[in-house]
């Protein structure tokens, strides 16, 4: 028999949690899949956020609990939707890979034993390289499930997870598996990429160790970060004098991305505070075309940085070239002066923007998801109905159809929702409450 | 009875707390006092293994009792009751102490005494956890009825995803017709439509729903009562005097002899004082503008029945479980003088220079006269750092690259030019400014120390402005025509008022919070969206008013929803029936009633109890006590603040 | 006389709005008296004029009651009225019991009124470091 849900969502980052957690709460089972090893998606990478600067973790951390507990949803995490076919409305047919682990999931109860014993040191892609990982290993601290993986393309067979662990989870002749399942309505909620820096080849990312990307910094920032300081890397001293240059594969023609990530701004203001809150003489610089400060709170936000002395300079960035000592010389037109200016940094951070990320339309065989111009998936009805894509039955949330950040992309997945559940109850799938009126866990006071 | 077995857990919230506050030291302070069986410190309290610990401790140490010391309870307190439940006990044993925003973050340059106070503040909550007792939620049933005020294109995408999850909607709008800002601007970007057509579409989808959406346009709610689950309200529906149906309201209009600026139009034109708005308005029926009206009967003499002049408002009242506030923005009017407002001809603002597009075909002509060269002048009632409107308003920046192209596509040999700060074309919306560039616009960008001045000479205006990027020169450009982009102000709606819903700094409603959850207020059941929360277009709009519909949905097609239990309770022992407390109730919530041997005692009812408390404070005799908030508790919460550290 | 080294012991009783707005205050990085302690109550009408009295025979030099005022989500305006006969009534309690009035302080404090509840508690502390600390009873 094959499993029956009223919707799939595929990612799990904010967007996707937030869709299958209403849909959950309403009622509807809901088949949640994601690609890496943990929910959480981008957000559960981030420092602080603005313009609350609440902690990102605290954020989504509850999030992440609720998702992973609630009784409506079915998560799968590293695993991929294969292929989707939409047989009529309301009846998706789809096949999900569910990767192999290594470890059996059921048995696993995240003690990191199998970490500790492991001999294999490789870059952690969770801290973009900047500190090892085992190949026995949580995907990281908050992850959900907490169960560990084993990275086979790094681990030396030696055995030893295998001895220490103790439920006998370790597994190294776990299969893929191939499931299929029966969805009636599929929110695709997959997020963005990140503009791979190096390809700006001016700034010389990946040719200098101190030119570094915002991800990186978020990570440098965060409360869980890798040194409990922001240090770069060439030779990791705190450094005092820090530029952000706006606009890395952004507004960029010439990349093939002529669009505004929409979130750089306030991410690079957000840093600058922060870094700056931590090292108080620290002298911080902003480069950058406009900026683009515009939802709630964010001026005000964008104001603060301002007041606490962080500069911002609009200019462009023509060049940027290393010193004898790893110092950064950046080259920047300066708008207000007109002069060629050049200054000496001990770090820059690049913040890069965010690229489409709509492989998942290929999964589609039988219906054509649009795209739009730029690679998104395209918003068919946008102004009246923001998250229908052109096939019915499959909605769209947060960045998978266009940069946005946190607070937008929750309140699109909330959206998604409610477009998905008025499809269903087109289709005649209601909700009844007899079923649901159940109490859940209502405790018994005296 | 004392919980004398208490968990105890100090979040380090990653830094943000204990950068400060110093975590083990609290931990030291509070492990061995009596009432504690556990006390640890943790990198995040609020993730999955941090919630486990709690978990496996009550199971483990068989813990009466909980406190988490972290940020406030408006963020996590529901996370951290949610693990008290799931290990096994009651979660109202539990209190999350904060000591985050009240201590780290406001003590930052005195650790040593922000980790005291939080000492202090822990002991404060073991103390109140050590005389808990267990309480369980009150079960309050949500008939699917929603009530949506504001049917502008929030209101109506709210009401008519409701309606299609069998919600039953009470749309209430002020006008006498429907569709809002929406309807009266121009092009609505991304999408390229006039913002009219929009709206009309949504109306035919709304007439689909008619058995499930009752429309009161027209209409005002003058009473709001109740709380969630439960509200009551009472709108009262003024007069149209439009009552039927007639094939001839045209012939009706244009014999109508009265004659007003049409505020549709902004003034740009006239209208009848028996009118539509616009061609295709909603309800199809017209109204009759009796401030104006003359009661000539020339109408009445064509339509006949169809019209009565002497029709009254009726009061309609009705029961709903949940409020939705799409009450919209107004946008920003400015000064008179302020760049050359209502000062000179030809300076106007966004709104009306769309409608003026609608109104102008062939040539763009204002009072008469061709506009050719037009300057657009950004940010006018936003950005003011230390003015009145500190916030940016998101959309005015896109809307005026929208509609300047729309112009140029418009008419003829336009020249125009855009005097801004930042362009905030953010997003895709890049493509306008990319475009308006192209197509030979010219921008020019001035500081708010320097702002640009407007005055006239002879038959054109000037606006002279220091160009940021020429490097600060000096410019000046002769144009027919000014139009000021200004940004949006937050409306004050009676129905704020009446429902106490908080506003944020900015003077527009408040949401809990703008990640956890969006679309919610402090008020429960009364939920937002649109830009009676922030500034917004209308993508952004739509999605906000989806969302809160999706949130409706969770409390509606589930049947109900939980309360806190937080409520008062008497001791009929120390009652003595004085009835102090009757009126101190703000929902008549207690009365006395007569118990055996005649005595009277005051009894409360649960359901209409809101846990103020003010019957506690006014009882002689400490008879009443707050659930949660008991004064025992109360005091030994001081008891243990005052002790030495 | 101030003492030496007097940092005044401050008990905030706040009502809904004005632990909103204590929060707030400290989202915004304000600063204020270290040693004052929230005690978070729903609404000041709870609040018993013996209650008060409590608190400073427990040692506390100044008590403040923040109330959420006129935006009090459980009785709006109503709650005003209501809080300031508590307060008054307290006011008389530590008359007889020889405490100075300027130790008890009532203010409304809206969900956004940082300045009013960060300048309040100053104000506060610099009564109290004026009168010195209270008498333990």
């Amino acid at each position: 028999m094959v499993e029956k849900y009223d919707a799939l969502v595929i990612g799990g980052g904010v967007a996707g949690m937030e869709s299958a957690l209403v849909l959950a709460d309403a009622g509807y089972k809901v088949l949640l899949v994601e690609k890496s090893p943990s929910i959480g998606g981008k957000m559960a990478e981030l420092s602080k956020v603005f313009p609350t600067t609440d902690c990102a973790g605290c954020i989504i951390s509850p999030k992440i609990a609720a998702t992973s507990k609630h009784p409506n949803i079915k998560m799968m995490t590293y695993s991929e939707v294969k292929e989707i076919y939409k047989e009529d409305e309301g009846k998706f047919k789809v096949k999900v890979l569910k990767r192999p682990r290594y470890i059996d999931e059921d048995a696993c109860i995240g003690c990191q034993r199998c970490e500790y014993a492991c001999p294999v040191l490789v870059p952690d892609e969770y801290n973009y390289g900047l500190v090892a990982r085992k190949a026995a290993y949580i995907y990281f601290a908050m992850a959900s499930p907490r169960i560990a993986q084993i990275d086979l393309d790094n681990c030396i067979l030696c055995g030893r997870c295998e001895r220490v662990c103790p439920t006998e989870a370790v597994n190294f002749l776990q299969q893929p598996e191939e499931l299929e399942f029966e969805v009636k309505a599929v929110i695709l909620a997959t997020g963005f990429k990140p503009f791979d820096a190096a390809l700006k080849t001016e700034y010389g990312y990946g040719k200098y160790p101190n030119v570094i990307h915002a991800l990186e910094m978020e990570r440098l920032l965060a409360p869980s970060r890798p040194y409990n300081a922001v240090l770069r890397p060439s030779d990791g001293k705190i450094p005092d004098k820090v530029a952000w240059v706006l606009c890395v594969g952004s507004r960029d023609k010439s990349l093939g991305n002529p669009i505004c990530s929409r979130v750089c701004c306030m991410y690079s203001a957000k840093q600058a505070i922060l870094f700056s809150a931590a090292q108080l003489l620290a002298d911080l610089t902003v480069y950058y075309m406009d900026i683009r400060a515009f939802g709630k709170g964010f001026e005000e936000f964008y104001n603060m940085a301002e007041d606490m002395g962080i500069r911002f300079v609009k200019g462009k960035v023509a060049k940027i070239e290393e010193t004898e000592n790893n110092n950064l010389i950046v080259r920047v037109e300066n708008f207000e002066t007109g002069e060629i200016e050049e200054e000496e940094y001990d770090m820059v951070v690049l913040a890069i923007g965010l690229l489409a990320n709509s492989d998942v339309i290929k999964v589609f065989k039988n219906v054509n998801v649009e795209l739009d111009p730029y690679g998104f998936i395209n918003q068919f009805d946008v102004n009246a109905n923001p998250v229908l894509t052109n096939v019915k039955g499959v909605f769209v949330a947060g960045c998978a159809s266009g940069p946005k950040d946190i607070p937008d992309s929750i309140v699109e997945a909330g959206a998604a929702a409610a477009q998905c559940i008025d499809y269903l109850y087109e289709l005649g799938y209601k909700i009844s409450k007899v079923e649901t009126a159940e109490p859940e866990g209502v405790v018994s006071g005296k | 009875m004392v919980n004398d077995r208490i968990g105890v857990y100090i979040c380090h919230c990653g830094g943000n707390i204990s950068d400060v506050v110093d975590v083990y030291k609290v931990v030291e302070a509070v492990k061995d006092m009596p009432e504690v069986a556990v006390a640890r410190e943790y990198m995040f309290m609020c993730s999955d293994p941090g919630q486990k610990l709690i978990e496996d401790d009550i199971k483990n140490y068989n813990l009466n009792g909980v406190v988490v010391a972290s940020c406030s309870p408006h963020l996590h307190e529901l996370t951290f009751r949610g693990a008290v439940q799931r290990g096994g006990l009651n979660p109202y044993l539990f209190e999350q102490i904060n000591i985050r925003e009240h201590s780290a973050w406001v003590h930052k340059h005195e650790p040593e005494a922000a980790t005291e106070k939080a000492i202090r503040l822990v002991r404060s909550g073991i103390a109140k956890v050590s005389l808990a007792r267990e309480l369980s939620t009150i079960r309050v049933d949500m008939e699917p009825k929603v009530l949506v005020v504001g049917a502008g294109i929030a209101g109506i995408r709210a009401a008519l995803d409701l309606a299609k999850a069998d919600v039953e909607v009470y749309l209430v709008e002020k006008q006498p017709f429907i569709g809002g800002r929406v309807a009266q601007g121009y092009g609505a970007y991304p999408s390229g439509r006039m913002g009219s057509e929009i709206i009309k579409e949504l109306i035919e989808e709304l007439k689909k729903e008619e058995s499930k959406i009752k429309l009161f346009t027209n209409a005002e709610i003058k009473s709001l009562g109740g709380t969630i689950g439960k509200f009551h309200v009472v709108v009262q529906v003024n007069p149209r005097y439009v009552v039927g149906n007639c094939s001839n309201f045209n012939d009706a209009i244009e014999k109508c002899p009265i004659e007003v600026p049409d505020e549709f139009n902004y003034g740009l034109t006239k209208r009848k004082a028996i009118y539509y708005p616009y061609e295709g308005a909603y309800p199809e029926l017209p109204v009759i503008d009796m401030e104006n009206c003359n009661k000539c009967g020339e109408c009445v003499k064509i339509c006949g029945g169809a019209i009565n002049l002497e029709q009254e408002a009726e009061t309609v009242e009705f029961d709903v479980s949940t409020i939705v506030l799409a009450t919209g923005f107004n946008p920003y009017e400015p000064k008179e003088g302020e760049f050359g407002y209502k000062q000179f001809e030809g300076v106007i603002t966004l709104p009306v220079f769309e409608r003026l597009m609608a109104l102008s075909n062939g040539k763009l002509t204002y009072n008469g006269k061709e506009v050719k060269e037009i300057a657009f002048i950004y940010c006018v009632g936003s950005r003011e750092k230390d003015g009145e409107h500190e916030y940016c308003s998101r959309y005015c920046c896109t809307a005026t690259l929208n509609a300047s192209l729309a112009a140029l596509e418009k008419y003829n040999d336009l020249r125009i030019y855009h005097i801004y700060r930042d362009i905030r074309a953010y997003g895709k919306y890049e493509r306008y400014y990319e475009e308006a560039g192209k197509k030979g616009e010219l921008f020019l960008r001035y500081v708010p120390e320097e702002p640009p001045v407007v005055e006239k000479e002879g038959d054109k205006l000037i606006v002279k402005v220091k160009d940021q990027l020429t490097f600060g020169e000096e410019i000046e450009l002769p144009v027919d025509m000014v139009v000021l982009s200004v940004g949006m102000e937050p409306r004050n709606e009676d129905v704020f008022q009446m429902l106490r819903v908080p506003f944020s700094r900015d003077g527009f409603l408040q949401e809990i919070h703008p990640k956890i959850r969006p679309v919610e207020t402090a008020i429960g059941g009364v939920l937002i969206c649109g830009t009676c929360q922030a500034p917004r277009d209308t993508v952004e709009t739509t999605a906000s008013a989806s969302a809160v519909a999706a949130k409706t949905e969770t409390y509606t097609l589930k049947g109900y929803t939980e309360l806190e239990p937080f409520i008062a309770e008497v001791d009929a022992e120390k009652c003595t029936g004085c009835g102090d407390c009757v009126p101190e109730c703000p929902t008549e919530a207690i009365e006395l009633k007569e118990v055996a041997g005649g005595e009277k005692k005051a009894f409360i009812n649960e359901v209409l109890c809101i846990g103020c408390g003010a019957c506690g404070g006014i009882c002689p005799e400490e008879a009443i006590n707050l659930r949660g908030y008991r004064y025992d508790q109360l005091r030994k919460m001081i008891d243990a603040m005052v002790e030495e550290v | 006389m101030a003492e030496e080294n007097f940092k005044p012991k401050i008990l905030i009783f706040a009502a809904e709005m004005a632990y909103r707005a204590a929060d707030m205050a400290g989202l915004t990085k304000s600063e204020y008296p270290s040693t004052t302690y929230i005690v978070r109550i729903p609404c000041a009408s709870l609040l018993r004029p013996e209650l008060i009295l409590y608190a400073f025979q427990k040692g506390f030099d100044g008590v403040f009651v923040a109330s959420s005022g006129p935006d009090c989500p459980f009785m709006g305006e109503k709650c005003v009225d209501k809080t300031a006969k508590r307060v008054e009534k307290a006011y008389e309690l530590l008359k007889e019991h020889g405490i100075e009035g300027e130790r008890l302080v009532l203010s409304g404090v809206c969900s956004t009124c940082v300045e009013t509840i960060v300048g309040k508690t100053e104000e506060l502390e610099k009564t109290l470091e004026e009168l010195g600390p209270i008498k333990k009873s």
